[in-house]
């Protein structure tokens, strides 16, 4: 059956539905073996770019933080998928209706920004602990911190429970290559040190600690490496494990954010 | 363990972004460091003028590309680039903020602005820039907010929603930051949108004050629109104004009034659409404004660039504005007070059959769009438009792109509001297309055609000028060895003698450049960029020769 027909046919009971977008109750095909054959498609048509888990890869965005750039309703998920994105490596699915149904409820399903709600420990003590053991001397959260570090103000949604668990007590377990540092020794013998923004065959570009953006030509460099662990410390024994669920909580709970949701101020 | 040396870097990354502190009496000097970029248009006179002279008329013709950056988008590339200290910040469409290494090109970050699914802009998804303060960026968006980023890493510090994008209101100007704000207001006069500028706390995000450039009931100018007219009346902001610290007085264009081709609904005046306004920096208070076109039938937007220069007027020193204004017309006012000293058409116009001594157009009968449409000079992508002009302080000439012998057929008609829809009460028909659809040229010269034009700013009267086959959309650059740079719709970027219009060099660059040249200066060498189709060039001479020209 032609996927736009599909899409036609369910287009009313959508728009009805609208109101609790997000939820797996909300398509017309939601059951859990739903989710199943929409896992199953998922490896197939979209791992390739967006990961095996959704939570993103070498060509595409993560897909489990509950926020889709081209539109987080249902209608909006059917028609991405159905007609792509020009302008973008996302192209048409030709997928038939339910196949596309089943793959919106497997993405609802791995929505980790939901993970907040099973968090054991307590956020607001979580915020306490997360002010007082300087993190925000290397993060940022909502605009305010240092740049050291990854900014957590969505981090929420981006990393499961397990996943912040793992960052909080083992730094070094994932590194980001975006937090890989640059440390070099020029040919006129200066020291060079910064976040490694980019690099290509002839050149990095870097910030350095002062907040300064340089870029270095490799020739100009008499030797250099890629540092690709965390400067961060393990908070392991330096915070009781119920401190630990408290802070994981606290940092499950910033979630992206509906941009438009503010009044303007007349 | 971690290495102490990497404790050491990160323990010194938490004193936060020091670099690129742009302080804004770094912006009020601008013109004593040129080898960066640090406003919209320069500097805050908005003379888009280079104290740069490394390339000079005896090397231009050695220009050379260095580098260019693609835009990852194909909408378009409307932006000027800011230069900080050997940084490039620019924007890409829609909403895309790329910090560049300016002597290579390389890429630093990019930020993108999460966009709704549709936006409700009349003419593409574009930005024309950015401002910078301390080390804060300040970007406007389709979705009509502004954004503060941080200009080391891209982090977003805040955003404030400036007004309902669902209604037609979109932020495409480049904003202005005068003292601790940032300044801004919507595009959206083809959209039923009425109008503003409004000032922000750099660092909160806060609204300071606003001033509504159609007024509110109650307002002074209200009564120049009947009855509920100026709920709709347009008055966009898009282009960036200019500012003068003696005065503490910002000036702005105001674009055009809605609905654009039907003034039937709207008789009156209709301020401050087509006006210049003169605002109190520190309250957002009107000092003065002048209207170029009242009660406007052709869409002409008085968004241009205000140019600030002191001149010697009739013998005796004045702070003076220029102005080559869509309608046509060639202005100078006085900026301490609006009065008005001169106007002259620039290209051939047919709405006004003058300009009366008080700066009143009398206007032309039988100009009126009409049902069966209205042959009216300039059509209706104006005499010039938003790019930016020049004002060059040596050869103390005006320069400016200008749309020669260019008309437009206009149609009225009644059109009822709707939010978020077009709202334009007729429309407009030129052989010319308003813009570049495709990379072939057909119609005839005899349609219109491209100019830059060097006026004498005391009289008005064309000094020199340089043809062009196609029209354009480019703004000028001028610098203190008196070159000029400009590009066209054809594809072309050129250089050009100041004081003579002689074409020195040119290179064709495949797409159509919308965009105004900067220029800057990295480890001693000087630069040229602009935008073209879907990508960012930058000029320079050839190595070896400048660090040695530089020296002499």
């Amino acid at each position: 059956m032609n996927a736009y027909f599909f899409f036609l046919l369910f287009l009313t009971p959508v728009a009805l539905l609208q109101a609790q977008h997000g939820s797996i109750a909300g398509t017309p095909f939601s059951s859990p073996e739903d989710v199943k054959a929409g896992a199953q498609s998922f490896r197939s048509q979209c791992a390739a770019c967006h990961g095996l888990d959704a939570s993103g890869g070498s060509n595409g965005p993560s897909l489990t933080t509950g926020t889709f750039k081209h539109g987080d309703s249902d209608e909006a998920l059917f028609r991405t998928i159905t007609k792509g994105v020009p302008g973008t490596p996302m192209v048409a699915f030709p997928l038939d209706g339910r196949e596309v149904w089943q793959l919106i409820a497997f993405l609802r399903s791995v929505n980790i920004g939901k993970s907040a709600e099973r968090a054991a420990g307590d956020p607001v003590k979580g915020s306490q602990i997360f002010a007082n053991s300087g993190c925000l001397r290397c993060h940022t959260v909502g605009g305010a911190g240092g740049f050291a570090g990854p900014d957590l103000s969505e981090i929420g949604s981006r990393r499961s429970l397990e996943q912040l668990r793992s960052s909080v007590l083992d730094p070094d377990a994932e590194v980001s290559p975006d937090y890989w540092s640059l440390r070099a020794r020029t040919r006129s013998g200066q020291t060079v040190a910064g976040r490694r923004m980019n690099e290509d065959m002839d050149s990095f570009q870097i910030l350095e600690a002062s907040g300064r953006l340089r870029s270095l030509m490799k020739s100009e460099l008499a030797s250099y490496e890629i540092v690709r662990t965390s400067p961060m410390p393990s908070f392991r024994g330096k915070l009781q494990p119920s401190e630990v669920e408290d802070l994981i909580a606290y940092l499950a709970s910033l979630r992206a954010q509906n941009a438009n949701a503010e009044e303007p101020v007349k | 363990m971690k290495p102490l040396q990497m404790i050491v870097i990160f323990a010194a990354l938490f004193f936060g972004s020091l670099n690129a502190q742009v302080s804004f009496e770094r912006l009020q000097r601008a013109l004593r460091e040129p080898q960066n970029w640090l406003t919209y248009n320069g500097n805050l006179s908005s003379t888009h003028y280079s104290g740069l002279d490394q390339i000079k008329p005896a090397n231009a013709a050695g220009l050379d590309l260095k580098w260019v950056w693609q835009a990852q988008s194909l909408e378009k590339f409307e932006a000027t680039p800011l230069v900080v200290d050997g940084v490039m910040y620019v924007t890409e469409p829609p909403n895309t903020v790329a910090a560049i290494d300016a002597r290579t090109g390389r890429p630093y970050w990019m930020y993108q602005h999460p966009m709704p699914e549709t936006t409700y802009v009349c003419c593409g998804n574009v930005n024309r820039g950015l401002a910078i303060l301390d080390n804060t960026l300040f970007l406007g968006t389709l979705d009509a907010y502004l954004v503060a980023l941080d200009a080391s890493t891209g982090r977003k510090k805040w955003q404030t929603k400036v007004e309902e994008y669902t209604h037609g209101y979109a932020v495409t100007v480049a904003p202005l930051v005068v003292k601790d704000k940032v300044v801004v207001g919507p595009a959206g006069g083809e959209r039923g949108i009425s109008g503003f500028l409004a000032a922000y706390d750099a660092r909160t995000g806060k609204q300071v004050w606003r001033f509504n450039t159609i007024p509110h009931p109650g307002e002074p100018g209200n009564e120049t629109w009947p009855g509920d007219s100026w709920k709709t009346g347009g008055g966009s902001v898009w282009v960036t104004g200019s500012y003068d610290p003696e005065l503490n007085l910002i000036y702005w264009g105001i674009g055009n009034p809605g609905p654009d081709w039907n003034p039937a609904v709207r008789a009156g005046a209709n301020l401050y659409a087509d006006c210049v306004v003169a605002i109190d920096a520190d309250t957002g208070k009107l000092r003065w404004y002048y209207q170029f076109t009242p009660n406007d039938e052709w869409d002409f937007d008085s968004v241009q660039v205000p140019v600030l220069a002191d001149l010697t007027w009739k013998g005796k020193p004045r702070k003076v504005m220029l102005w080559g204004n869509r309608n046509g017309f060639f202005y100078v006012l006085d900026r301490t007070n609006g009065e008005f000293l001169l106007a002259k058409a620039f290209v051939k116009q047919t709405w006004a059959a003058g300009i009366d001594e008080n700066g009143k157009p009398i206007k032309a009968s039988g100009k009126s769009p009409s049902v069966g449409g209205t042959d009216v000079w300039p059509g209706v992508q104006g005499g010039t438009n938003w790019y930016a002009p020049s004002f060059s302080p040596r050869t103390r000439l005006f320069y400016l792109t200008a749309w020669e012998d260019y008309h437009t057929a206009y149609f009225t008609w009644d059109q009822s509001y709707e939010p978020g829809k077009s709202f334009t009460g007729g429309t407009a028909r030129s052989p010319i297309p308003s813009i570049r659809r495709e990379p072939f040229i057909k119609w005839g010269p005899e349609w219109g055609y491209g100019v830059v034009r060097a006026l004498n700013p005391l009289t008005g009267e064309k000094v020199w000028e340089y043809k062009m086959r196609d029209v354009s959309d480019a703004g000028i650059l001028t610098t203190a060895s008196d070159l000029l740079f400009s590009g066209n719709r054809e594809g072309y970027f050129f250089c050009l003698d100041a004081r003579t219009g002689k074409e020195l060099w040119k290179r064709y660059l495949g797409s159509q450049v919308a965009a105004s040249p900067i220029t800057y200066l990295v480890d001693g060498k000087q630069y040229v960029t602009i935008a073209a189709g879907h990508s960012l060039f930058t000029f320079g001479l050839p190595a070896g020769r400048a660090g040695a020209e530089a020296k002499r």
